[in-house]
């Protein structure tokens, strides 16, 4: 081959080598310029030129593929969409999008839509076009249907009339939920299916400009919005899984809200008087669940002993850093179906004394033994997405070990997958959302009654069935509330689980967003009257 | 030729085969149901029945070798499926995350050339001396370090303390800059070594020896002589990490919410969203094995002697 040709190639290679570089790096030159000038101007926007545009950046953890509103909850978070009925600040349901519901039967509900409202695309929000929603959503969404077991709609101008398919009093609770979204199936229609995922047309206060999957959305605010125009102009939502880039993107100022900070970055956060953080008491719990099947903590009293030794105040100040409150049974003392009593504290002394009632005595080596065989259990520790989840065993075992029990951590990535396989376990944590929708009828019902998907463990408790019953039969929110607690103080006594805490969502807000405050269900993020100075 | 390329394709059949039934059998074997998702089951009550029935409708009750042959049968027919959570075509949600993927893999071999080229040609240069050593060293650094922990100071140095670049997402260059830096680094060990020994071996050689004997400047002789010999076996591992680069780099784009196919995939993961993964596996293998064709095609390039049959002893 002549040597022409082969510097006429090694010529053309490093040309095109060259070449790249080059575009690469001037490219990035000019985007750095165009940056800084551009970051330069919304700082002077923030100082001078308030009133003409107003934006905001919002960080959340969970990254969306989809804006399909019967699929997420981020197009209600972002103020895109907005659900026929919604929870208030005390977690009480009350009317949006429907001014007013009531029962005919207990399989049959009225919904009056209020008047006047229109969706983004200008359409007018009738019970025609709610009707069309939810049929949309039980189309597309597995979840949602199973949900509202929904039988039959009826229409009639501004009044939809729903019938389940058995009879549902807690029908209202489900309404509330961010997956319920009433949307413009006329917009849909026009746009197509795969363009209205990207840009849903809703009721609320924001539309949707651009969504990038996974990354985030822009809105811009809808002028025609029914409950009074929105005081932000623009907003980015975003989304990162990792919570330390969240804090670094909190802490740059580079976003005003953001969602789950991780505890031991709050002294940083602190340090800088322009940045504030709001602890929000969460309807989440951290729980033991234990085996049923276990030959020692199927004895009510090894429950009871090990119970109480759960040093909750430790795990809320030493693992939590005080972002948590002690549990005292499945739902948050704080609400308002949530147990009016105190929670167990360290007692080891007592824990002593039943175990030694239970048959169980001390050998020379300082260890609870029965029969000759010591008591040691397995404890089954979720290494799931909370972080303090896993440390929560290691603070239990420690107080165990001291009062002579062996407990053995053993760490699975998903603790419901392996507690329904097996039975060589004695404890396992768990952590549910125990009541999404400011009622806690679904996770008593999916977690004390066999086969339900919060059960794994198979757990029964005495008593309880009569209870349920009545909690599924009755609509009345303050008679639901009441037998909610009654539920409660049986499962207490019968101690299947062992509640530890209530986790706070912290969420690091700068001082320059006003009217705005985050609420326990994380529901309504972008709303009409979250404003920056 | 055609023989030759006919076999090749069948090969890359095979292998497609072979890495889609692998991954059918980790996936069913690996904890998680995917129906608890479907029905959002962390978000409130779901019953037996729902979750019987979900199983029935998405065919995972059947027998796994049918549940297999189900799925080949759409990819045959150039369907790969739908996703569970979002019932989003699967060719959809790849082709809308490709072009982030893209963008990153050129960032990221941009700052690979940037970084390794100059600091191999100096050790070459100067072998034994100060800037060999410092070549040396940053070799090590950068092959010891994770990369989310390099995003992570990238991102504290850069946006946060000094607040040049945005912290994440995507949109225009400056985004890329962090995620193409946190990428490249972590990969320019590899080729900094690779290249240095490389010019090592071509500098050595009778040919550069009667270059420089005949006066031609320095930097010319290696440029045009030792570089291009000492590029063959860099290309063949470029061609891997392309293949992986394109496939997207999981860890950098979950760090940085860059909505390149390596989020996707993570999330699908957590999600047990199987027709995304079994997508996403399979993709990736059509990337990297077309990947290892075009470094095959660039020898020829590189080297004549390849293209003339006349082997590939260097």
């Amino acid at each position: 081959m002549s040597s022409g040709i082969r510097s006429q190639h090694s010529k053309v290679f490093f040309g095109f080598i060259l070449i790249l570089c080059a575009a690469i790096f001037l490219s990035g030159c000019s985007q750095n310029n165009g940056a800084s000038r551009s970051s330069g101007s919304s700082s002077e926007e923030n100082t001078s030129a308030t009133s003409v545009s107003k934006d905001i950046t919002i960080i959340h953890s969970l990254p969306n593929d989809t804006l399909d509103p019967h699929n997420t909850w981020i197009t209600l978070r972002a103020g895109v969409t907005e659900t026929l009925l919604r929870l208030d600040e005390n977690m009480k349901i009350s009317p949006w999008l429907a001014s007013d519901w009531e029962t005919k039967d207990d399989r049959t509900w009225v919904f009056s839509i209020r008047e006047g409202i229109q969706f983004q695309d200008g359409t007018p929000l009738d019970a025609q076009a709610v009707k069309a929603s939810f049929e949309r959503g039980i189309a597309d969404s597995k979840a949602l249907a199973a949900a509202l077991k929904i039988a039959s709609m009826e229409a009639n101008g501004q009044q939809l009339q729903i019938t389940t398919i058995e009879p549902y009093p807690a029908f209202p609770t489900e309404l509330v939920h961010p997956t319920t979204s009433i949307i413009s199936v006329a917009a849909e229609n026009q746009m197509g299916k795969e363009a209205f995922n990207n840009a849903p047309v809703g009721t609320g206060p924001f539309k949707v400009t651009s969504f990038t999957p996974g990354s985030e959305i822009h809105l811009v605010r809808n002028d025609d919005y029914w409950d009074g125009k929105a005081k932000l102009n623009e907003v980015t939502f975003k989304f990162n899984a990792d919570a330390n880039v969240r804090t670094l993107a909190f802490q740059s100022k580079q976003a005003d809200i953001v969602f789950h900070l991780s505890p031991e970055m709050l002294t940083s956060i602190e340090a800088d008087n322009e940045l504030s953080v709001s602890s929000v008491t969460s309807l989440r719990t951290h729980y033991f669940t234990y085996n049923p099947a276990s030959s020692s903590v199927s004895d009510h009293r090894v429950r009871e002993a090990l119970d109480k030794l759960i040093d909750r105040d430790s795990i809320v100040q030493d693992i939590m850093l005080g972002h948590a409150s002690p549990a005292n049974g499945p739902f948050n003392a704080s609400l308002p179906f949530g147990n009016r009593e105190g929670y167990q504290k360290l007692d080891e002394a007592g824990a002593l004394r039943l175990l030694e009632s239970a048959g169980y005595t001390k050998g020379s080596d300082g260890k609870f033994q029965k029969d000759g065989k010591p008591l040691t259990l397995k404890l089954i520790a979720f290494t799931g997405v909370n972080p303090e989840l896993p440390l929560i065993p290691q603070v239990v075992q420690s107080e165990a070990a001291k009062a002579g029990i062996t407990i053995e951590i053993v760490s699975v990535e998903y603790p419901e997958v392996y507690i329904a396989d097996h039975t060589d376990w004695d404890m396992s944590t768990s952590s549910y959302l125990t009541s999404p929708r400011g009622d806690g009828g679904s996770f008593l019902n999916s977690a004390y009654v066999p086969g339900g998907s919060y059960n794994p463990a198979n757990i029964q408790v005495d008593g309880l069935e009569p209870i349920l019953k009545e909690l599924n039969e009755t609509g009345d929110t303050e008679k639901r509330n009441e037998i909610t607690q009654q539920a409660v103080t049986v499962i207490n006594k019968a101690l299947p689980h062992s509640y530890i805490i209530n986790p706070n969502i912290l969420v690091g807000i700068n001082q320059r967003v006003t009217d705005w405050k985050p609420g326990a269900e994380e529901f309504y993020i972008v709303t009409h009257t979250l404003d920056v100075k | 030729m055609v023989r030759q390329s006919f076999s090749r394709i069948i090969q890359l059949i095979l292998v497609l085969l072979m890495l889609s039934l692998a991954t059918f059998l980790l996936m069913k074997l690996a904890p998680g149901d995917p129906v608890l998702t479907i029905l959002k089951a962390n978000e409130g009550a779901v019953s037996q029945s729902d979750q019987e029935q979900v199983r029935e409708q998405l065919g995972l009750n059947l027998p796994l070798v049918q549940q297999y042959g189900l799925w080949l049968q759409g990819v045959i027919q150039l369907d790969l499926g739908k996703s569970f959570v979002n019932n989003r075509a699967v060719w959809d949600l790849m082709m809308d995350r490709l072009p982030a993927t893209v963008s990153l893999t050129s960032g990221a071999i941009v700052v690979l050339l940037l970084i390794s080229v100059p600091l191999a040609i100096l050790g070459a240069k100067y072998k034994g001396k100060w800037p060999d050593h410092l070549s040396r060293l940053f070799a090590l650094i950068g092959a010891s370090i994770p990369s989310f922990w390099l995003g992570l100071l990238l991102i504290y140095a850069f946006a946060f303390k000094l607040n040049w670049l945005p912290t994440m997402g995507s949109g225009n260059v400056r985004h890329l800059i962090l995620p193409s830096i946190t990428l490249g680094f972590v990969m320019a060990p590899e080729y900094i070594r690779l290249l240095r020994s490389g010019l090592l071996d071509a500098l050595s050689q009778e040919y550069v020896r009667a270059a420089r004997a005949r006066g031609i400047a320095e930097w010319r002789v290696i440029a045009r002589h030792a570089l291009r010999a000492a590029l063959l076996p860099v290309i063949t591992i470029f061609g891997m990490s392309l293949g992986a680069l394109l496939a997207g780099s999981v860890v950098t784009e979950t760090l940085f919410a860059w909505p390149g196919l390596g989020s996707m995939v993570m999330e699908a993961i957590t999600q047990r969203n199987y027709p995304v993964i079994q997508g996403y596996v399979l993709l990736t293998g059509v990337f990297i094995v077309t990947a290892n064709v075009l470094v095959d095609l660039s020898y020829s390039l590189l080297d004549p002697r390849i293209r003339s049959g006349r082997g590939r002893n260097v």
